[in-house]
């Protein structure tokens, strides 16, 4: 690990005043110093955000506004999430391990940096990291790799589950930088690599994610987190799906979707939405609208599966939400 | 030999039952000391420069900057070894620190201590090695028949054991063919390599550290060091877990020769990611099969040509080979058998002992082998199995004739005829493939279920001298007789510590026993693997209790003026008074012989042991997922010393082996390790981890103490091709490489 200065700012102001292109911001740590000790990040300063006001769940007024302090466990835990958006609480649920869970934040877990081992050794090149030094990933060993929103400089996966549900929710991320404060839509916080794979979010120097706001959506009630992964816990997506259904009788009205695992950020699919609304509830609707999804996906050497994974991921997701009615 | 005390039955917690571990609670507790705890007054921190490439030329070494950071006490390369800078279990081709040759990722170059451990590794960035980058030899067939680079001086070949019994020519009416892979598959012990290292007025070492063999590390480390043995004293630190990956020298010679060069003690202590670089793998292979069998299913022959991966640097690659080959038809009488084993060396990480030891690869492919032949027979696989079954009598392709308890067809009929689990239950998430992932309610789900037997040698093989040492002391502590217990024998977890008290208090028919730190001012203990320690230490502990025995019971014939045969221990108290005796015994089991160089005949292996699983698996055939709802095994142990422990044993071997059927994998790209940390090396976890109900033969062996069994391997060898045999009765697929992963369920083509 590099040395560094250790920052406590007292206020959200402050924070941002400090911090610089050279500074990090610490929340729950479970990135951040995992990537500094691999010095994969080396930030000169790091600032302790983690007694800044930035907690809270409020549910006033519809919707969720999610304070970005807020620790996984906790989110998960909170009935108006749990009834309200089952898929966020599975998100969350499904993610990384109880230890983790209890330490992440949720800005956090937006920011987390992906599980790419080139990314994270530091004796490879990567564009990520190092930009313009090469992506070995593209030859190399690219099993978890994505195949949506890659580009020739980098084809690694967004890591986050809870991006994935939240991206299916139309949420949207609360910032806070020099020049004051402003709402992005998540979808567009996150950058596709092309060729700047180390521009990741649509972050101003300073900018410090303080909430997320969950528009109300009352048939999330009916929502579903699926991941498939190579083990029963603890691990990444290899393929995931946040599907949120609005039905009348058999017919589907409207439909929310969004896959993981898959993307270089979390990936709406709003072919694949159209493709299910207005049609009749049917395991044949399912199979094709899933078909949707294969558009644009651009297979490595290792991860050919995922195209077709991805596809069954979404017609078991429809058929298991059929079930949680 | 005289008989045990029949005082025993005043005793509690002897052989047969299951005594509380004396390092139980403390690790329940997280109280227990390991490795990685250790902590001396004024001690420095050392540190490992390792390669960052698989192969490549060393032109300079440059330390000049790593010297100057303030904190910094040393920093050596190569030209610091005082002795020989060469190291390794069987053959020394390893050098402690590389001198201008790497051949592996994560092979030390340099070393550092300093005051605190970030200082130490800031250090170590600094040190400027010039790298001419050369290709890597990454494929173990290639490079024993291609034409490729030469690794080492010999050649790529770190051994070929042939066999060759009955007709090569012989010929079938039925014959299956199979390629087989098996990947990398890690140790994945939980504490890390560590130790610490305190230079001694005497000009020695004291090292305590985790290991499974201290006198061979005492052996390497003299070498390398130039000091004799009574120079290097070395005591067990407590180990987090070994499996074979402590076999090998890690930190050992590092640590001491830090020591000896800053005058301080020096600790060392890998994190995970050097971990996965600083102990040896389970040796990737690739398997080619022919089996030919009468329509009847009888085994008529079997050829078989198997390349095991041993890496840079041999490690225990010979013995691995010699197991594979010898072990490599399984448990089936077969007259005609071809087989060409090579352990090779290639630029990938050293391979060497794991849980298993080469019978583990074997085993996938020959298993997977007679499934394929209950295929083309029509057959029932358990059927195929019990018709070539091994029994005692029963000649192994080596021509040793199996002298002892060869239960095979009994421990397949034993899990064959356990009732089936229960259908699945649609409430408990839990026991779906995918777990709570939400990926099934019962869609897609197909059940499967697959046997698997496997034979495993125990003990150490082909004429070493397999030997381990015990001293007992027995005196009068408080009023009572108390026995002090001392091997040099590496207690790694598996309960050694328990099993030598339990025969102390049967042969002695004594309460107290105590056992002493294991170290190297007793005799050598051997290694702690081959499901060796219980037998062999377990063996010299007992023949020590004798020695004890018979002195005291002449002391007796002197207080009594008569003979007894029994001592209570209020007598025992009695004669001795304040005497004590101390006997040191060492202890061997019958020899073995060498493998005909030729042929691959001999009376290679002192005892078999043998284990059947039967897997039931559901299989979402759609999403690829697997769950192992059970895994029963049956195997004979001969006698259950410790019938808990027993258990533990068999459950822990059944998952390892669960583990590299479907999940764990070393990748390995040319030569560089990409998963080194247990987020992206996959062991399974307790939800992954099915109910294993276990049957336990107790058939005596004569040959043996007590007539035991070892215990540790053979699970983890049948293991593994029950769960894939239960995953292809599921789907209908090939599946010829574990581990088997989603992707392999879901693309590939059904056979």
């Amino acid at each position: 690990m590099r040395e560094y200065r250790f920052e406590r700012p007292g206020t959200v102001t402050e924070a941002v005043r400090r911090s610089g292109s050279d500074t990090a911001y610490l929340a729950g740590g479970t990135t951040l110093v995992d990537l500094m000790k691999l010095e994969v990040m080396t930030p000169g300063r790091v600032l302790d955000i983690n007694r800044l006001p930035l907690r809270g769940l409020d549910a006033t007024g519809g919707g969720l506004r999610i304070g970005a302090l807020e620790r996984m466990t906790d989110v998960a835990a909170d009935p108006r999430v749990r009834l309200g958006y089952p898929m966020l609480s599975q998100a969350l649920e499904l993610s990384a391990s109880g230890q983790l869970r209890n330490m992440a934040s949720i800005g956090g877990n937006l920011l987390q940096r992906t599980r790419c081992g080139y990314f994270r050794d530091v004796s490879m090149p990567c564009n990520k990291r190092q930009p313009g030094s090469g992506c070995p990933a593209i030859r190399g060993e690219n099993r978890m790799h994505a195949v949506l929103g890659t580009s020739d400089s980098c084809v690694a996966t967004h890591p986050s589950d809870l991006a994935v549900a939240l991206a299916a929710l139309d949420a949207r991320v609360q910032l806070q930088g020099r020049d004051g404060v402003r709402t992005v839509n998540l979808c567009d916080f996150y950058l596709l690599p092309a060729d700047t794979p180390h521009l990741e979010h649509d972050l101003r120097p300073g900018e410090l994610v303080t909430g997320v706001i969950v528009p109300r959506l009352d048939w999330a009630q009916r929502s579903i987190y699926l991941k498939i992964r190579d083990r029963q816990s603890y691990e990444f997506a290899l393929s995931s799906a946040a599907v949120a259904i609005r039905r009348e009788g058999d017919t589907i009205v409207e439909a929310r979707v969004a896959v993981g695992g898959m993307g270089t950020r979390p990936w709406r699919l709003p072919a694949v939405e159209r493709a299910l609304a207005g049609r009749p509830a049917t395991s044949n609707t399912y199979a094709a609208a899933a078909t949707a999804t294969v558009d644009g996906t651009r297979p490595l050497r290792h991860n050919a599966f995922k195209p077709e994974l991805m596809q069954r991921t979404l017609i078991r997701a429809l058929l298991e939400l059929e079930q949680t009615r | 030999m005289t008989k045990p005390a029949e005082v025993t039955r005043s005793t509690t917690g002897g052989i047969g039952e299951s005594p509380l571990r004396p390092d139980g609670a403390l690790k329940v507790r997280g109280e227990f000391a390991y490795s990685s705890d250790l902590w001396h007054e004024d001690m420095v921190w050392g540190v490992t420069l390792r390669s960052p490439h698989p192969h490549a030329r060393i032109r300079s070494v440059d330390l000049t900057e790593a010297l100057r950071v303030p904190g910094v006490h040393a920093v050596l390369t190569h030209q610091d070894v005082p002795g020989t800078n060469r190291y390794g279990l069987e053959h020394a081709d390893q050098p402690v620190l590389a001198v201008d040759l790497v051949r592996y990722h994560g092979e030390p170059v340099a070393l550092v201590a300093a005051d605190h451990p970030e200082t130490a590794r800031r250090a170590m960035k600094r040190i400027k090695v010039d790298y001419e980058v050369l290709t890597p030899v990454s494929d173990a067939e290639h490079a024993v028949h291609g034409d490729g680079p030469r690794l080492h001086r010999d050649g790529n070949v770190v051994r070929h054991v042939p066999i060759r019994r009955g007709d090569q020519n012989a010929t079938a009416p039925v014959v299956v063919h199979g390629v087989y892979e098996v990947g990398m598959q890690d140790q994945a012990f939980l504490g890390p390599e560590s130790g610490l290292a305190v230079p001694a007025e005497d000009g020695g070492v004291d090292l305590f550290v985790a290991t499974q063999w201290l006198h061979v590390d005492q052996r390497q480390i003299c070498y390398a060091l130039g000091l004799p043995a009574d120079k290097v004293r070395l005591t067990l630190a407590g180990v987090g877990g070994a499996f074979g990956g402590r076999e090998d020298l890690s930190i050992q010679v590092h640590a001491c020769l830090l020591a000896r060069h800053t005058g301080k003690p020096v600790k060392m202590v890998y994190n995970r990611e050097e971990s996965f670089y600083g102990h040896v793998h389970r040796h990737p292979a690739k398997l080619y099969y022919e089996h030919g069998a009468t329509e009847d299913g009888r085994l008529v022959y079997v050829r078989s040509r198997i390349y095991l991966d041993g890496g840079a640097y041999a490690s225990s690659t010979p013995a691995v080979v010699a197991n594979a080959a010898t072990l490599g038809f399984g448990p089936y009488n077969v007259d005609n058998v071809t087989m060409d084993c090579w352990g090779v060396y290639t630029n990938n990480p050293p391979c060497g002992a794991m849980r298993g030891f080469g019978a583990v690869q074997a085993g996938f492919a020959y298993e997977s082998q007679m499934d394929k032949l209950a295929a083309a027979l029509g057959m029932d696989p358990v059927e195929v199995r019990v018709r070539n079954a091994m029994s005692e009598g029963s000649t192994m392709p080596t021509g040793q004739v199996l002298d002892s308890a060869a239960p095979v067809a009994e421990l397949l009929r034993l899990v064959r005829d356990r009732p089936m689990p229960a259908e699945r239950g649609e409430l408990d998430l839990r026991a779906m493939p995918g777990g709570v992932s939400n990926t099934t309610h019962g869609e897609g789900v197909v059940r499967g279920v697959g046997y698997a037997v496997g034979v495993k040698n125990i003990c150490f093989s082909e004429g070493f001298d397999d030997y381990s040492t015990a001293r007992l002391r027995l005196e009068v502590l408080g009023g009572e007789p108390a026995a002090t217990i001392h091997t040099a024998a590496a207690e790694v977890g598996q309960g050694l510590v328990t099993i030598e008290q339990q025969i102390v208090r049967t042969e002695l028919g004594i309460q107290q026993v105590t056992v002493h730190p294991a170290d190297t001012t007793v005799g050598n203990g051997g290694s702690t693997s081959a499901s060796r320690q219980t037998y062999v230490t377990g063996g010299a502990v007992k023949a020590a209790c004798e020695a004890v025995r018979e002195k005291l019971l002449k002391l007796a014939v002197t207080r009594f003026g008569e003979p007894r045969a029994n001592l209570t221990p209020a007598e025992i108290v009695s004669v001795l008074g304040t005497e004590v005796i101390e006997e040191t015994v060492e202890w061997r089991h019958r020899p073995t012989t060498a493998l005909d160089p030729e042929t691959g005949q001999g009376f290679a292996h002192v005892q078999y042991g043998f284990a059947a699983h039967r897997a039931v698996v559901d299989v979402d055939v759609e999403l690829g997922l697997v769950k192992v709802v059970e895994l029963a095994c049956a195997q004979d142990v001969g006698k259950a010393l410790n019938p808990q422990a027993v258990v533990g044993q068999i459950h822990g071997g059944s998952v390892q082996g669960l583990g590299l059927a479907v999940m764990e994998e070393i990748q390995v790209t040319e030569g560089k390790v990409r998963n080194p940390s247990f987020t992206d090396y996959l062991i399974p976890t307790i939800l992954d981890t099915p109910p294993m109900p276990v049957d336990v033969l107790e058939l005596a062996d004569p040959h043996a103490p007590y007539g035991l069994r070892g215990v540790g391997e053979p699970p983890t060898i049948s293991s593994t091709p029950a769960v894939v045999a239960a995953i292809r009765a599921a789907t209908g697929l090939a599946l010829t490489r574990v581990p088997v992963r989603p992707e392999h369920l879901t693309l590939e083509e059904p056979r």
